[in-house]
């Protein structure tokens, strides 16, 4: 019980992922300021920005529903935390497994996109309803491509559990560049979900200020603030989980590094995606993730299956 | 509740993070479409035209230099042009030649700001940094030639103020020399980027037709393939010497916008060195009476947002009649209606940035007096203590640093 | 070309030679009757192709309100045509039908000097504020920042 307890909220749960989120947020903050010239923020800066923000007058607008305004948050944090204890992480196993967790934790990464629209509409602002109306549009583009990449990895490890998708690929080295393919669309539909540039249309400041959390302010925001940085570590560890499960050497502490090298180098890849391109429109966004990355999301998929028929013969 | 399909306004600005100064507009919407725009101006309306009426010309000079910050040279060029040109005073060379060259660097560093203010507003911050790091360049030389990065004053009734000298000269060219080849890097960037390509091509269009309708200026009527510059057309300053060419572009939408002033600063950069080259000897300046005698004048200007049009009217005293003052803005703001009309929401930033708008141009002055408090006056000497206050509670302490710089210095 | 437009105009509307002059190189000077102004500019814009209307600029001379349409075309002449109406009654037609972009000018018009534009539809005052006292006008002579100052004190 305790044992439980301790791995859920301290190690490697809530607060090593906290912690973890703050470091995932300074590199990603670092690489997008040195890319463009800049100096960019101190190590401490997150949690710096974190603490400030806690201490900051709370303002809810007298129109906004009350209780679904300052639920939304929680929701969100709680579900992303979750899905966490679902992912192998340095180990091949996750804390806790069964047989379709995979679906558990990509439903469970979906919940925060809902419980921002939630929080959004309930705020009443104008500019929040359009940027919850552009994120709900936005996730019926993304989650099919991404979906699929993570299902071909999935499919071809014949199981529907993260865990073994790992002792999978553990198994069988060098199987996992078949998915590599699966990787880079999963990637591009994890920068939709993370809403970040060119798919930060949701919040798209010059034209609706901050989307959803326009009205939100002091903890209700730090809490937001967090949620988008620990989706990104979770999002990142779930990529690495189910595409780069190789270098396993069973020697936990090695193994630490070689994870957390795999997770800041999908920070940086989002880092450089948002460096060095623009923001698309909703239209544009939707054109792009139907036309081109579902088209090459099945064609993974059709590959993946083509190889599983090879192998069972 | 509210229905998403239903017709229903949104305001940007008067305060909004897309707009950098205060102006409003009311956007309505049906989901993502605008239906219509209504726009309200006046918000930094300050009352400069009133305000030199009662001022001197000399003092209006500076005070017409304020009008914008961006292009504080051309509403200073382009007011005593018309004095000049009322006092009938023949202007030396050499000074028509100075002031060539500070209209086209304020011309580089405008566009520059524009190209990363539009890459802010389509959320393609890293064109921000990299264009404004670049402009640096240019505010150097600006600072290095006028003593200001901005409100130049440079100008003077009858010529400049200041000469400018061969290692100013030197220094300048290698800048331009820099800065070409940055923008060079800019349209390579801006013909290849995708994302770029897709977010400003075919957004907020403005045809031939439309585009004398409502009367555009400056890159926004070139864009649109209208071969209108009053550098060419009604030549001022040396630009009657100089040889350069008037770039259009028939696109006619906001990635035409882009492509015409990025090779406009090709062009200044030959403007630059042409008139460096060609810089004639003489006095800068010619002697100009302190009472201008009676007439008028209208005075135009190709400010780096397009034609500016000052008219003056003299009685005889050392005060104007009446000076007008019409800024490029409020020529192609009127047009911003007609583009944004059933285009996305998402493209009103954009649209709005492309005619490079700068309203503290387009308002000038009432000063008003607020009765119910008492002006709160910090003399010199006042703030000067409060600074050294201010810092000490934070823990510096000027008369240690003092000591310590005193002590360098004798080494 | 200047001297071809003004001998056009001379012989077309029968000016009188102290109301059309040059004053230099690429401009030209006009006074013309409120009567015929609409006439002359529509003549201009067909017969020599005037395009595009740089600005509107009110004058206050005494009696009389003056506004100076500054008209050019391609090649840069600029042609000032003025006309000037009674200060109690300062009535104007409005050119929006032949520029649309003169709207925003003569609101202007409007706010600053109390002219009255026959045509101009309803919107937006530019540029003063929409609390601004009526009968105010800034850019008249007799205009002065008290007389606001007072008013305000009125209503606080």
């Amino acid at each position: 019980m305790f044992n439980a307890m301790f791995s859920m909220i301290i190690f490697p749960g809530f607060l090593f992922l906290a912690a973890l989120s703050f470091l995932g947020e300074f590199i990603d903050r670092k690489i997008y300021a040195r890319l463009q010239n800049r100096v960019g923020p101190p190590w401490f800066q997150p949690v710096a920005d974190f603490i400030k923000l806690l201490g900051k007058q709370e303002i809810i607008p007298t129109e906004a529903n009350q209780t679904m305004f300052k639920m939304a948050p929680l929701f969100a944090t709680a579900s992303v935390v979750t899905a966490f204890f679902y992912i192998p992480l340095w180990t091949p196993e996750a804390m806790y497994s069964f047989n379709g967790d995979i679906l558990v934790v990509l439903y469970l990464l979906t919940i925060p996109t809902l419980s921002f629209f939630i929080g959004g509409w309930y705020s009443t602002s104008l500019y929040a309803r359009i940027g919850t109306v552009r994120s709900l549009t936005q996730l019926f583009a993304y989650e099919v491509p991404l979906f699929m990449g993570i299902l071909s990895s999935a499919l071809l490890a014949n199981t529907w559990s993260l865990t073994k998708i790992t002792e999978f690929y553990v198994a069988h080295p060098w199987l996992w560049l078949m998915n590599l393919g699966g990787f880079i669309i999963s990637l591009i539909a994890l920068l939709g979900k993370l809403e970040k540039t060119p798919f930060d249309i949701p919040e798209a400041e010059t034209e609706i200020v901050a989307g959803a959390f326009t009205e939100y302010s002091g903890k209700l925001l730090a809490f937001l603030r967090l949620t988008l940085n620990i989706e990104m570590i979770v999002g990142a560890a779930l990529l690495s989980a189910v595409f780069l499960p190789f270098a396993l050497t069973y020697n936990p502490y090695l193994d630490f590094v070689i994870f957390l090298i795999k997770l800041l180098s999908i920070t940086f890849l989002i880092s450089l995606a948002r460096t060095v391109v623009a923001r698309l429109r909703i239209d544009q966004m939707v054109n792009f993730c139907w036309k081109y990355l579902v088209p090459l999301a099945m064609m993974q998929l059709l590959l993946n299956l083509a190889v599983k028929g090879v192998m069972i013969k | 509740m509210h229905n998403p399909s239903e017709e229903f306004k949104i305001p940007i600005g008067p305060q909004h993070p897309a707009l950098k100064e205060p102006e409003s507009f009311s956007v309505a919407l049906r989901g993502e479409k605008i239906l219509g725009v209504d726009i309200r101006l006046g918000y930094n309306h300050r009352g400069i035209e009133k305000a030199c009426e009662e001022r001197t010309y000399i003092q209006d000079m500076y005070l017409i230099e304020r009008v914008c910050g961006i292009c504080s040279h051309s509403h200073s060029t382009c007011f005593i042009q018309a004095v000049e040109e009322i006092a009938g005073l023949a202007v030396p060379r050499r000074a028509l030649y100075i002031r060539t060259l500070v209209a086209e660097l304020e011309r580089i560093h405008s566009h520059l700001l524009w190209l990363g203010v539009a890459g802010h507003e389509i959320g393609f911050d890293t064109l921000l940094m990299y264009t404004w790091r670049d402009r640096e360049i240019v505010m150097d030389i600006l600072a290095e030639l006028t003593g200001n990065r901005v409100n130049y004053g440079i100008n003077t009734i009858g010529g400049v103020r200041r000469d400018i000298s061969s290692i100013q000269i030197q220094e300048t060219l290698k800048a331009m020399d820099l800065l070409e080849e940055r923008t060079k890097y800019y349209i390579e960037l801006g013909l290849e980027e995708t994302t770029i390509i897709k977010r400003l091509s075919g957004v907020g269009v403005l045809s031939y037709e439309d585009s004398l309708h409502f009367d555009a200026v400056g890159p926004t009527a070139r864009a649109s393939g209208v071969k209108r510059d009053v550098r060419k057309d009604d030549p001022y300053a040396s630009y009657g010497e100089i040889s350069f060419d008037v770039i259009t572009d028939t696109g006619a939408d906001v990635y035409a916008r882009t492509i015409v002033r990025l090779k406009e600063l090709m062009e200044s950069y030959k403007i630059v060195r042409q008139c460096l080259k060609n810089l004639p000897d003489g006095p800068i300046t010619v002697r100009a009476p302190r009472k201008i005698p009676a007439g008028e004048a209208l005075s135009r200007y190709e400010a780096p947002r397009g034609e500016d049009v000052h008219y003056v009217k003299s009685n005889g005293t050392d005060k104007p009649e009446r000076v007008k003052v019409r800024a490029p803005t409020l020529a192609n703001v009127q047009a911003v209606k007609h583009m944004l009309k059933d285009r996305f929401l998402a493209d009103m930033p954009i649209v709005i940035a492309a005619i490079d708008p700068c309203f503290s141009c387009t308002d000038r002055l009432v000063s008003l007096k607020d009765d119910d408090k008492k002006a709160d006056v910090m003399t010199w000497q006042a703030l000067h203590d409060y600074s050294i206050k201010w810092h000490s509670q934070r823990g510096v302490d000027f008369g240690k640093l003092n000591k310590k710089l005193q002590e360098r210095l004798s080494k | 070309m200047e001297n071809n437009i003004i001998q056009e105009l001379v012989k077309e509307f029968n000016f009188p030679e102290t109301s059309i002059r040059q004053p230099r190189e690429r401009r030209i000077s006009l006074e013309v009757g409120l009567d015929k102004f609409t006439d002359v500019l529509e003549y201009l814009m067909k017969h020599f192709n005037f395009t595009h209307l740089c600005t509107i600029t009110g004058l206050d001379e005494g009696q009389n309100l003056s506004f100076i349409y500054h008209l050019t075309k391609e090649g840069g002449i600029l042609i000032n045509i003025k006309v000037s109406v009674p200060k109690e009654n300062p009535v104007i037609k409005s050119i929006i039908p032949y520029f649309a972009g003169a709207e925003i000018y003569e609101r202007e018009l409007v706010d600053l000097f109390g002219a009255k534009v026959e045509g101009l539809p309803s919107g937006n005052r530019y540029p003063l504020t929409d609390n601004w006292p009526a009968g105010q006008f800034p850019l008249r002579k007799d205009w002065k920042q008290d007389m606001l100052d007072k008013k305000a004190g009125e209503n606080a």
